[in-house]
């Protein structure tokens, strides 16, 4: 499915969003209600705009199956929007009966691998559409890890059938802040189950990148896209925004360069 | 079956929260100052939240917001289940208690006369 480039719906940019004339749109789920969706996203769909419902909270890679009920308020969305895929991270969000309030990355063991296959089917078992899955960014490097995240990645596609959504700026974090190797984490990872792709911005602070989605995208992360490209024309590529928003044409400006590298 | 699995990873996630989250000792085999940066950059998150949340609160608090919520952090680890604006309404409690924050004037309804 040919998505095209779009951008993260935001409530505080809804208006801009509309005027942005976008090809496609995300929602934070847990920010939306099915009962009442927002006028401007309603909007988007009577215009024929794909709108994707992107969770941040189902926690698939906690020790905990997953809550029921996240699932179906995922499910809820996707059929209210008539949406072709909802998606997550790879990631854990509770533990220890403690919130971290982030998406944490998981141990790169076999352990942690079972745990998330059986967490991703349960949860498929209850989704309407397809579940793709994300790649996090991290600050810090589990311990005794068997797996580079590119191989994670690919067993989990193997063992669930998910699809993936691949976050270049979230690829680059990694890279910057813990050696991850771009180039072997592309070539390891199925593309063909590449559902779209998340660009967002960032910034180095004391030499640690932080994965903020309020500066503005670096040419580093766009190199990391032109890589990507090098290999498969995504179908979708989705700008990510989060706080701090820019005007509206240095939004236009992200999303053109966006497509000066799709080419 | 996943269950050994699952006590295993539900023992190392919960060990590295503590730690990030609640000053519990820090795991073995982490890099200490990966640690400092990763608890930092969460509570950053957490108080950006709930400033955004609770303006009136981080206007009235100024330059003591920061260390105020800080504090507060520390000691109260969001729970499982509990929800952003909660926190924001628990520190504003928390830092009323402490006489930081002029208690509300208006009370609501259904507290009159209490």
């Amino acid at each position: 499915m040919k998505l095209g480039v779009g951008i993260g719906w935001r409530a505080e940019i809804d208006l801009t969003v509309e005027r942005l004339d976008v090809d496609f749109v995300e929602v934070v789920a847990e920010n939306l209600h099915v009962g009442h969706l927002p006028e401007s996203v309603l909007l988007l769909r009577e215009r024929g705009v794909p709108v994707l419902p992107h969770a941040v909270s189902l926690s698939l890679g906690g020790a905990e199956p997953v809550d029921p009920r996240r699932v179906a308020h995922l499910g809820a969305l996707a059929e209210a929007l008539d949406a072709p895929f909802v998606s997550d991270h790879v990631c854990f969000v509770r533990a220890g009966g403690l919130d971290s309030g982030h998406l944490m990355p998981l141990p790169r063991t076999r352990d942690a691998l079972d745990v998330l296959v059986a967490n991703v089917r349960s949860a498929q078992a209850d989704l309407p559409v397809p579940l793709a899955l994300e790649n996090v960014a991290a600050l810090l490097e589990w311990p005794d890890g068997e797996l580079t995240e590119g191989e994670f990645l690919a067993e989990l596609v193997e063992r669930t059938g998910c699809l993936l959504l691949v976050d270049v700026a979230n690829l680059y974090a990694n890279a910057r802040n813990l050696g991850t190797d771009v180039d072997r984490f592309l070539d390891e990872i199925p593309l063909e189950r590449l559902a779209y792709v998340h660009v967002a911005g960032g910034v180095e602070h004391q030499g640690v990148y932080h994965d903020t989605h309020a500066h503005a995208v670096l040419p580093e992360v766009l190199d990391v896209l032109a890589r990507l490209r090098e290999r498969v024309d995504p179908p979708g590529v989705l700008l990510e925004r989060d706080d701090d928003y820019p005007s509206d044409a240095d939004l236009a400006g992200e999303l053109a360069a966006i497509r000066a590298v799709l080419g | 079956m996943t269950e050994p699995q699952r006590e295993r990873l539900a023992a190392a996630q919960a060990g590295l929260l503590r730690a990030l989250l609640a000053d519990g000792t820090p795991p073995a085999g982490f890099d200490p100052e990966r640690l400092r940066v990763e608890a930092r950059s969460l509570l950053n998150k957490r108080r950006g939240v709930v400033a955004a949340l609770r303006p009136d609160v981080a206007a009235e608090l100024a330059d003591r917001f920061r260390p105020l919520f800080d504090e507060y952090a520390r000691a109260h680890p969001r729970r499982d289940g509990t929800r952003f604006r909660e926190d924001a309404a628990a520190f504003a409690e928390w830092a009323t208690a402490r006489g930081e924050l002029t208690p509300p004037r208006r009370r609501r309804w259904w507290r009159r006369g209490t």
